[in-house]
């Protein structure tokens, strides 16, 4: 019986997918999903990017989310395929991005057989994502998709694994629309939509109370959408309150304002770290304490009262006690901050804190990212201020790899709106970048996207230029090429007597030969005087470029809060040393 | 289920370590106990005993109770983990309620080889009214239940009588608040 309302398990995850309005999937074949990729042949709503390595579909798919603010959605085979994305999705968990990834597996009538390309892959995935699925029954197909996306992109938003085995991608059923799906509210974790008025007014009375308060913004901001950000930017214009933020706060707040104290952490800003080591009151937004911000634990803000807003109940009093908290969503808990102030004609003018003001700019003066730049050998520092000054005007997406380029880009690039800037921050994903270019690119044709990589991390998802080259996408890699892991050789220096175990990269290949050979182009700096025409260069040709600027191979990243010393025990330049007894205990750290 | 891990466990989980009996409501679908005990292990938290049933077919729900040591701080940790599973309703900590009851069942078979102990052991299974399961020449099988604490003191009274064996099985505690 041919029943018209009935579609095959491959017909219906792309029904549900265009229901999600998803026009992108980034992707790579296999036996055990080939029914959807027949499906995926005969449609034209959905556009499929050929990866040239699963890893690479999983960061695509994140770059494309963060970027877009859309989830990203993937698709890869059984086992191989399956395990392959293990990484990406975990990257993901820790950064809260979200993702669905569909995965295909072996018939269910083999399923625990050792079949070829079989894997436990809802068990291998269930510790790096939010949710899995395994969907054995074509009629829960719908459901589990919507609800997949549903979960994905929620509270806090995190990787979403559905493992589709071949004969349910065969079998027939209804579909049922998005619409039409009632979602059971304890599985999806919103978090609550009201605002707690009396955390608001607490935080207020405290504000006026204050003497030395800071704003501490992480990536929550980000996730809660453009909207936060702008209520962000009123409230601080409101209370001239200086403000930090996290590695994946940054574009948050505007980065060259001068109510930003920049970054804090590990590698963070002196006036930054000083700022929350002294602060009488701290008001987290969206950030989880995590432990390359607060450094030594015991001495983290040892004086401040302590307010936390964050959608994630596990996020508070996890790292560090917080007096003051909620889980409502950060945009609506600030409009009702910047309402109540508004309604109440709270003025803050005369609470201009010139005191506290006074002491930063005194920490400021100790310019705490001042590098010397020679005649000669580039310092890494300095591409990265030039490469910010020669693309400011543009509208421009920089990516990552994992290293002191990261640290580097996050210190002397700056961001003036959300979701421009996009990194692994708490797997520290090497390989991230370059992919994570490709799935931005794809989310913002028209606009400028760039990749600030390290050599060693470029060379870990390098076949992806060829998805580059495929579709066209005009992504440019910054490597700034030390011939070092760089931040490995960094703490090998500090910590372990300067023995520079297995951290030279050797045998590097040609990066501008490389490039050719893909059919992108390569274009090189190899001093001073050619470091600006090479990033014009690279800005204005409109394919894939790879620009090797060679920098100084000794430089270490400064500042630095070595593991286990406290903000006020910054590293300000190599001049500095440690305190021997924190070097003891920190060597024990990561 | 105690459980040793060649990994370190966070020194803080044991500072002020109290036994807690978490109640945790689930949608009954397949993988939420690996989900659980994932989170435990993953996590470096303790899993001293766990107890898992269908409570309501129609809704299909689970209880799962499990019983762990950790410092005041780490079990709201730990609770707000497991709230964060989707398949989960809810997760309390039994102790926080105002009252609630607990209760573990717990069968024990002794194989003796004289009357004399025989005598010793009837007598101690009166005193903790424990019910005759079985009983052939030389073994007797019985069922004891209530607080864990008072099985403990059963079978520590049991360990004293000399020359006997014993084999038993606990459910570990279950619990409900009232
Ligand atoms: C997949 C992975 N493996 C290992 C590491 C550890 N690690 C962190 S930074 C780094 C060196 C990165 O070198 P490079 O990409 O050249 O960047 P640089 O520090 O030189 O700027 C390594 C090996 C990591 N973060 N990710
Ligand atoms: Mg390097």
């Amino acid at each position: 019986m041919n029943n018209e309302n009935e579609f095959t398990g491959a017909d219906i995850l792309l029904k549900a997918l265009k229901d999600q309005e998803v026009d992108t999937i980034f992707g790579y074949p296999g036996g055990a999903v080939l029914p959807i990729y027949d499906a995926i042949f005969g449609q034209n709503f959905l556009k499929h990017v050929l990866v040239r390595q699963e890893a690479g579909a999983v960061h695509a798919a994140e770059g494309y989310a963060r970027s877009s603010g859309k989830v990203g959605v993937l698709l890869v085979t059984s086992g191989p395929g399956v395990t392959n994305v293990v990484t990406g999705l975990t990257d993901a968990l820790m950064d809260s991005i979200p993702i669905v990834c569909i995965s295909g597996q072996v018939p269910s009538h083999l399923i625990g057989t050792d079949a070829f390309q079989e894997c436990d892959t809802t068990g291998i995935t269930r510790p790096c994502t939010k949710h899995n699925y395994l969907v054995k029954d074509v009629t829960k197909l719908s459901e589990t998709i919507h609800e997949a996306f549903e979960i994905a992109s929620s509270g806090r938003p995190g990787p979403v694994l559905i493992d589709i085995p071949k004969d349910v991608q065969f079998a027939k059923s209804k579909y049922i629309s998005k619409k039409d799906i009632r979602f059971r509210e304890h599985r999806i974790k919103a978090g609550s939509k009201s605002v707690d008025k009396n955390f608001v007014e607490k935080l207020i009375s405290h504000i006026k109370k204050s003497e030395r308060p800071i704003f501490y913004v992480g990536g929550g901001c980000l996730n809660s959408g453009h909207q936060a950000s702008q209520e962000l930017i009123k409230l601080v214009k409101k209370t001239n309150i200086p403000i930090t933020t996290t590695l994946h706060g940054l574009g948050c707040f505007p980065g060259e304002d001068k109510s930003s104290l920049g970054m804090l952490g590990m590698h963070g800003n002196y006036e930054a770290n000083l700022a929350m080591n002294k602060c009488d009151l701290m008001i987290n937004v969206g950030a989880r304490f995590d432990d390359r911000v607060t450094g030594r634990l015991d001495a983290f803000s040892p004086d401040s009262i302590k307010f936390h807003i964050d959608i994630d109940q596990s996020s508070i009093n996890k790292n560090v006690k917080v007096d003051f908290h909620t889980n409502t969503d950060i945009t609506l808990t600030l409009k009702e901050i910047n309402s109540f102030i508004d309604s109440n004609n709270i003025d803050f003018g005369d609470k201009d804190y010139s005191n506290w003001w006074g002491q930063i700019n005194e920490w400021r003066k100790k310019e705490c990212l001042h590098y010397e730049q020679g005649d000669e050998v580039i310092k890494p520092q300095h591409a990265i201020s030039r490469l910010y000054e020669l693309t400011k005007q543009k509208d421009t997406f920089v990516t990552t790899e994992v290293g002191q380029h990261q640290m580097w880009a996050a210190q002397y690039y700056k961001f003036s709106k959300p979701n421009r800037w996009i990194t692994s921050g708490g797997l520290g994903t090497m390989g991230f970048g370059m992919p994570a270019a490709v799935g931005a690119q794809m989310a913002n044709p028209e606009s400028l996207v760039i990749d600030i990589a390290g050599e060693a991390s470029f060379l870990m998802n390098i076949q992806e230029i060829a998805t580059a080259v495929q579709y066209k996408l005009p992504i440019k890699i910054f490597i700034l090429n030390n011939e070092y892991m760089g931040m490995v050789r960094q703490w090998q220096e500090l910590l372990h007597g300067s023995r520079y175990s297995e951290s030279y990269v050797d045998a590097l290949p040609d990066f501008k030969k490389l490039a050719e050979s893909f059919n992108a182009v390569g274009v090189r700096a190899k001093n001073i005087s050619e470091l600006d025409d090479t990033i014009n260069e690279m800005i204005s040709i409109d394919r894939p470029v790879i620009a090797d600027i060679w920098v100084d191979k000794k430089e270490n990243c400064f500042p630095m809060i070595p593991s286990g010393a406290a903000h006020h025990e910054m590293l300000l330049s190599k001049y500095d040393k440690e305190n021997p007894e924190n070097q003891e205990k920190g060597k024990v750290l990561v | 289920m105690s459980s040793t891990s060649v990994y370190p466990t966070p020194i803080n989980a044991f500072k002020e370590s109290k036994r807690s009996v978490l109640s945790v409501i689930v949608d009954n679908e397949p993988g939420i106990l690996a989900r659980i005990v994932g989170l435990f292990s993953g996590r470096g938290y303790n899993i001293e005993a766990l107890n898992v049933t269908v409570v309501d077919v129609k809704k299909n729900l689970s209880r799962i109770t499990i019983e762990t040591l950790g410092e005041e701080k780490v079990i709201s940790q730990i609770i707000a983990q497991l709230e964060k599973l989707v398949p989960v309703h809810s997760a309390t900590n039994l102790a926080n309620l105002s009252e609630s009851y607990e209760a573990e069942i717990c069968l024990v078979k002794i194989e003796f080889e004289n009357q004399e102990q025989d005598q010793k052991i009837l007598n101690y299974a009166d005193i903790y009214r424990s019910r005759t399961v079985q009983k052939r020449q030389n073994i007797v099988v019985y069922e004891i239940s209530g607080t864990s604490e008072r099985i403990n003191k059963f079978l520590d009274d049991l360990g004293t009588i000399g020359g006997i064996k014993v084999e038993l099985v606990r459910s570990g505690p279950i619990g409900l608040g009232i």
